[in-house]
């Protein structure tokens, strides 16, 4: 009975050994194996002598490498998101792009040109550093449209990347469970390859895991969707997208074979992973910046355009318009047919009120002709949320009626319905003015005639004047030339002249041409022609007497015909000094007065005006041009900082708890060492073993002979 | 603890590459000089830098704005000192040409002499600047401001510009003219007041003149009345106690009396008299309405008078009059326009003194927040030196350290 059993545990103890040799060499080879979890063999001595049959498993705690996960996917977010803000960041900081310096740039030539209104040299500058500010605005603008579109490709690329991790953690989870099955040994390597595509999975997105007793995972997204089931099957991600076809979302579906497969929206705010690193740095970074860079851009031009049109070029003109403004095509949601064709544009004037939103416009109610006779317009984030108020409400503009041509909307846009019939009740529609302007900006003349930097308006005392007043300011607020005398009519003709009788409102009288005291304290305004447009008396102050002769004229009264326009004349004009009686001052075209440059000091001035709408609120107050662009680039630098901070703090954490689960789940080549030496002399024993047995066996044979 | 092989190498790769990242942002700040290269290095002050940039930017062009503004006013100072020179010299001369021992041909002499000052004062009311615009031309300055015809009826010179003046910003909240119209600075320069008999009843009138200038000005300046004409209207009236009343037609206002005799002279609020004429007996005048006239017109009239004119007596002293009047009122204001332009040069100057020391404020604001400090950078730089030549040198021995050399 003994020897044989000598025999017995030799033989187990050389194979039990043999084992363990195996289990440490395993572990030295795969020293370098990513995702590898050292790995041990451990025996039990059987009743019978020897030692039993032994089982090989991982070393691994389960809690340091859900620890471990977190920190991949926290690791992988902020990664990402700082990644692309940087990028951001760094071409904001670039001096070459800075939109301070072209704005500087701009206003300086501006009033160096103002300096010399008549210098074309000069002026040609004002559009050389125009066209600079828009070019760097449009690099700007253009950089992150590219970025928009990269952002596109690379959620694209990271889901397909997910799907396939998520097909092979239902394939492994299938291939764990038939290997358990066959040989009860824990299949080490299947296990691994599991769990490295799973955190491979994490970095992109952040999941939820958990085991059941047969060895099978089941994968959440944090929000609670499921990924793979405890069976294999899963479902996979897909992009989507509503009226803005950039504006990608994500929908996961389904992967039924033989059934009908659903999609529904997920979350991208809580992804998290790199995935929702992207879609953050989207919302969060790039949609506001983009539409920043456009509102600003929206704000200066139409403020230049505006000014520009209130004075008097070289070729003794009215102003046009110096920058171009783009327009904007409205984009039909889900639901909405796209054989609807809607416009928008910035209202001239009203650019102050533009804010960085987008707007969606929902038809209320429509004509028997099937054309909107009314809209609600709610202003949206870039992600699609709405714009809050000051006390947390939704920003919605609800009932506004509309007709034919650009109806003026609430937010400084106004929208056109360009198709005569075919809407309906709930058509919506999303205009989006600021995502793109920036680069769709351009200069709307090459002539540095063109920039009107004369008043059209001369003030001149008469010369047989006795008295010391003299002209203060001469200010324009009006030039619109309508011969029709629609509400925006001004007084200026548009052929050098202002409204004689025949042309002017009302016809009876011209638009004002002369004032005359009769008394220090009393004066009359006049018509080109002479004719009296009314009588002011008890003057006390001599700023905007017009706007005085308009409210407190008599006998006869300030014309009806007059104040039932928006801004009639459009000028008004001021004196300083005291007048005696017979004093007078004419006001005319200010034909040939090209040396004026108060046009032009009005435009520079147009620096240091409030004149870009605060992000979140319409009826919030302005700021300048200067302050928007440098809350931006403040804004952008907060957030990549603090994130890079954020990012130092997961990647410490990740450390530790790399660390943590290395300490477990590492190889020590040491370790190995020792095991290696320790293997090697139990192999030796258990082999001496059986060499033992073989003399014992001899002694007995030879003594037997 | 026990420490896997893998957790040696990251530790010591991770802690190469942190001093790598280290030194090599320690590193930019030393060869940039700044230690804000990007917006997220300090998020407030990246905003404030661009805020402060933008402010010497605009500091910048208001100091070119303001040299640009020193020169054209120094330019309009110097002319209207030439110009003034010249009117003092015309003023001698005509002050000469009163003289009693003047021949016609004398009188001629300082008329030609006069000519030509006319010429250089006309010419330096047309003064060009560097870019042809005309500066005494208001906003009309490719057009020559004042125009010279002889042919005239009326004032032979005359103003062709307007009254607009431009003005320049130096400073966000200051602004000061720059230009001055020909009609501030020359046209409007009231020529000597007057006035004219109209007509007698029964008086003869012998005399009727200005005899105190500065008497009958407070006289024409409190009464004159530029709405209604009539009331310009006077009427001496001699009384039976030996005076004459001096009364206003239009209004019927009395405004004096003064004692009176027949055929011999009386002054009655600056005018001098000398009438025929009984009790009863009244003489007519208005006073004439205030003509403006520029220096050079004054100039040209005068020496129209003593070349072409043999003028004598009251009516040479009444050219006189009115040339010295018009030269003393037209130098008054230039003068007056010259202390305005050393006014607007010396604001101009204060600001410029003071936008130079903004700007040296806001440099000082923009490095504080931008620029590195080299000796804490320097310092930095060791430091991280210090501990990447550590982590190196302990690499290597660390990851010797194994078991398998002491195996055979």
């Amino acid at each position: 009975m003994i020897r044989t059993d000598l025999f017995n545990i030799a033989n187990s103890g050389v194979t039990a050994s043999s084992k363990l040799l195996n289990t440490t060499s395993n572990n030295i080879a795969n020293v370098n194996t990513e995702g590898y979890v050292r790995e041990r063999t451990v025996f039990e001595s059987t009743i019978l002598g020897g030692v039993g049959k032994g089982t090989t498993e991982r070393v691994i705690s389960i809690f340091a490498q859900n620890q471990l996960r977190r920190d991949i996917t926290s690791v992988g977010e902020l990664e990402t998101f700082v990644e692309k803000t940087n990028s951001l960041d760094n071409l904001l900081a670039s001096e070459a792009n800075s939109i301070a310096d072209g704005l500087s740039q701009f206003f300086a030539a501006i009033q160096t040109a103002s300096d010399d209104p008549t210098n074309l040299a000069s002026r040609e500058a004002v559009l050389g550093k125009a066209s600079g500010l828009l070019s760097r605005m449009s690099t700007l603008s253009d950089f992150m449209e590219a970025k928009e579109e990269e952002l596109n490709l690379e959620f694209t690329s990271q889901i397909e990347r997910a799907n396939s991790l998520i097909a092979s953690i239902g394939e492994l989870n299938t291939a764990v469970l038939t290997a358990r099955g066959g040989s009860g040994e824990e299949p080490g390597a299947l296990l691994n390859e599991r769990d490295k595509a799973i955190n491979e999975l994490a970095e992109l997105m952040s999941v939820e895991v958990r085991e059941n007793q047969y060895g099978s995972v089941v994968v959440n997204l944090s929000s609670g969707e499921s990924l793979v089931l405890e069976d294999g099957s899963f479902n996979l991600f897909e992009l989507g997208n509503d009226a803005d076809l950039t504006f990608k979302e994500l929908q996961l579906t389904t992967n039924f074979a033989n059934k009908q497969n659903t999609a529904i929206n997920v979350n991208e705010k809580d992804l998290g992973g790199s995935l929702g690193g992207l879609f953050r740095f989207r919302d969060e970074i790039l949609g506001p910046a983009q539409r920043d860079i456009g509102q600003m851009a929206l704000a200066m031009a139409d403020a230049v355009n505006q000014q520009n049109r209130l004075g008097m070029d070289l070729d003794l003109q009215l102003g046009g318009d110096i920058f171009s403004m783009p327009e904007f095509t409205g984009l039909p949601f889900s639901g909405t047919p796209d054989n609807l064709p809607v416009r928008a544009q910035v209202t001239a004037g009203q650019g102050n009120q533009l804010t960085d939103a987008d707007y969606k416009i929902t038809v209320d109610a429509v004509n028997g002709a099937g054309f909107p006779t009314s809209v609600t317009v709610e202003l949206l984030n870039g992600d699609g949320t709405p714009k809050k108020d000051a006390s947390g409400a939704d920003v919605v503009f609800t009932g506004i009626s509309v007709g034919a041509g650009f109806n003026e909307l609430p937010g400084g846009i106004e929208v056109e319905f360009q198709a005569a019939t075919g809407y309906s009740v709930d058509n919506e529609f999303l205009i989006q003015p600021s995502k793109y302007a920036a680069s769709d900006l351009t200069l709307a003349t090459d002539r540095p005639e063109d920039l009107a930097f004369a008043a059209p308006l001369r003030a001149e005392a008469s010369l047989s004047n006795l008295g010391d007043a003299t002209v203060s300011k001469v200010s324009i607020s009006n030039t619109t030339v309508d011969a029709a005398l629609g509400a925006e009519a001004s007084a200026f003709d548009g052929a050098g002249g202002i409204h004689s009788a025949a042309s002017a409102p009302g016809g009876t009288v011209g638009a004002p041409a002369q004032i005359v005291f009769t008394s220090a304290s009393d004066f009359q305004v006049l018509d080109d022609a002479g004719n009296v447009i009314t009588n002011v008396s008890g003057v006390t102050s001599f700023d905007n007497l017009l706007a005085q002769a308009e409210a407190n004229g008599t006998g006869p009264a300030w014309p009806a015909a007059f104040s039932a326009l928006d801004d009639y004349p459009g000028y008004d004009v001021s004196l300083s000094g005291i007048p005696v009686a017979g004093d007078s001052f004419n006001l005319t075209y200010n034909t040939d007065g090209i040396a004026d440059n108060t046009n032009a000091e009005e435009m520079a001035a147009l620096q240091r005006e409030s004149l870009v709408q605060l992000s979140s609120d319409s009826s919030n107050k302005q700021r300048t041009f200067h302050d928007a662009y440098s809350s931006l680039v403040g804004r952008v630098g907060e957030k990549s900082a603090t994130a890079q901070i954020s990012l130092d703090a997961a990647e410490a954490m990740k450390v530790q708890s790399e660390n943590w689960f290395d300490s477990t789940s590492g190889v020590s080549l040491d370790e190995e060492a020792a095991n290696l030496v320790r293997y090697q002399q139990s192999y030796a024993a258990a082999a001496r073993i059986l060499t033992t047995a073989q003399e014992l066996f001899d002694t007995i044979l030879s003594a037997a002979r | 603890m026990r420490i896997s092989t893998n957790q040696i190498y990251d530790q010591n790769i991770r802690a190469i590459m942190d001093n790598q990242k280290g030194l090599a942002d320690t590193q930019e700040a030393l060869a940039t000089g700044k230690k804000l290269n990007r917006p997220s290095d300090d998020p407030v002050g990246a905003a404030k830098v661009i805020r402060i940039t933008e402010q010497l930017d605009k500091l910048t062009q208001y100091q070119r704005n303001n040299d640009l503004l020193t020169n054209a006013l120094e330019q309009q100072e110097a002319v209207l000192t030439n110009i003034n020179d010249s009117l003092n010299r015309a003023r001698t001369l005509v002050v000469q040409a009163g003289s009693g021992i003047m021949t016609d041909e004398d009188k001629r002499a300082i008329g030609v002499e006069l000519e030509q000052i006319r010429n250089e004062v006309f010419d330096l009311m047309n003064t060009q600047d560097a870019a042809g615009n005309y500066i005494f031309a208001g906003y009309q300055s490719q057009q020559q401001a004042f125009t010279f015809n002889p042919a005239a009826t009326g004032n032979a010179i005359f103003y062709t510009g307007d009254s607009g003046a431009t003005s320049v910003k130096l400073s966000d909240s200051v602004t000061v003219q720059r230009s001055t119209s020909g009609q501030e600075v020359f046209e409007n320069v009231l020529s000597r007041f007057d006035f004219t008999v109209t007509g007698s009843a029964g008086a003869t009138v012998q005399t009727a003149k200005v005899g105190e200038q500065g008497t009958f000005d407070q006289f024409y300046e409190n009464n004159y009345d530029p709405v209604t004409a009539a009331n310009n209207n006077y009427q001496l009236t001699v009384l039976g106690t030996g005076q004459v009343q001096l009364t206003n037609t239009g209004t019927g206002a009395v405004e004096g009396t003064v004692d009176f005799t027949s055929g011999e002279p009386f002054t009655i609020k600056g005018m001098a008299f000398t009438l025929d004429g009984t009790t009863g007996d009244t003489v007519n005048f208005s006073l004439d309405t205030p003509v403006k006239k520029n220096v050079a017109e004054t100039l040209n009239d005068i020496a129209n008078q003593l070349i072409n004119d043999s003028l004598s007596g009251d009516a040479l002293t009444d050219a006189l009059g009115d040339a010295l009047v018009g030269l003393d009122n037209g130098m008054e204001r230039i003068n007056l326009e010259r202390s305005s332009l050393g006014g607007r040069m010396n604001v101009a100057e204060s600001i410029y003194e003071t936008n130079l020391d903004l700007e040296i404020t806001a440099k000082d604001a923009r490095a504080q927040i931008e620029e590195t400090d080299y000796a804490e950078a320097s310092a930095e730089f060791a430091k991280q030196e210090a501990a990447l030549s550590a982590a190196l040198a302990t690499f290597p021995k660390v990851s010797n350290l194994t078991l398998f050399n002491y195996i055979s």
